[in-house]
């Protein structure tokens, strides 16, 4: 879907409890999405930063955003 | 109908998402409209946004009570619905050129168009890499089911969108109703 790829990577079962355990604790559906959120948020994101910045001025010309 | 999900209907603005509510509505779906932005040049039949969709960080209050609606939400919003709903998003899509083209002419308009933003050609590249973005976050997310609709594709006649959208809400719309809808003469802003 919209040109993107999935990469797997592997975590050792240790870890992956406790990212279960902590993913339910926190209230996410499964511990992919836990993880995936905080690579997200901690993910240096230059390019996607400045696109989303351009993106965010345009839709708010555009009367889509406040 | 179902109320288990939320439609969702969503892409860059331009992009056709205006044309796909009416098309919903013309089949009898609800729509969550408040109908605060009235039609105009840019779009004659109208717009059926929901001005409270663009404020969904500060206050998701009214999602809830969108369940077995459709309500549009631009891709930029995407991010902040509340994970505890399902949500069916139909996203649309559309050559990039015209909807470029088509965003310039409503600029214009609305007299916001700022030379010193981003040209056409890194605008593209900007979009492109939300586009990405947004898809990747989207299927990281169980609780998102999405089908991509093409939106020149319907202007040309072809019914597989329609079709398939019927399919994505379960039946909860038909594709000869949605059909209905469909003004080839308000194509315009190709280029």
């Amino acid at each position: 879907m919209f040109g993107s790829r999935s990469h797997k990577i592997s975590i050792e079962s240790d870890l992956f409890e406790r990212l279960e355990k902590a993913a339910q604790v926190a209230g996410y559906s499964s511990a992919d999405e836990f993880i995936i959120h905080i690579l997200e948020k901690t993910a240096p994101a230059e390019a996607s930063a400045d696109s989303e910045d351009e993106v965010r001025k345009r839709l708010q010309g555009l009367g889509y955003l406040e | 109908m179902s109320t288990d999900f939320i439609t969702v209907v969503s892409g860059l603005p331009r992009s056709g998402t205006s044309l796909m509510m009416q098309m919903l509505q013309s089949a009898g779906m609800a729509v969550v409209s408040d109908g605060e932005r009235t039609p105009d040049a840019d779009n004659p039949k109208g717009y059926l946004e929901f001005e409270a969709a663009k404020k969904l960080k500060q206050d998701a209050s009214w999602v809830p009570g969108a369940r077995g609606k459709v309500v549009k939400v631009i891709s930029m919003l995407l991010y902040d619905l509340p994970p505890e709903f399902e949500y069916r998003v139909i996203f649309m899509r559309r050559h990039m050129d015209e909807i470029l083209a088509s965003q310039k002419e409503m600029l214009k308009r609305r007299g916001t168009l700022d030379e010193s933003t981003a040209a056409d050609a890194a605008m593209r590249k900007h979009f492109e890499n939300h586009l990405v973005k947004i898809g990747e976050w989207l299927a990281a997310r169980p609780h998102f089911k999405v089908l991509e609709v093409d939106y020149n594709a319907i202007m040309a006649g072809n019914d597989d969108g329609v079709r398939a959208v019927e399919d994505f809400l379960g039946g909860a719309v038909t594709a000869a109703g949605m059909k209905g809808a469909i003004d080839a003469a308000l194509y315009r802003n190709r280029r």
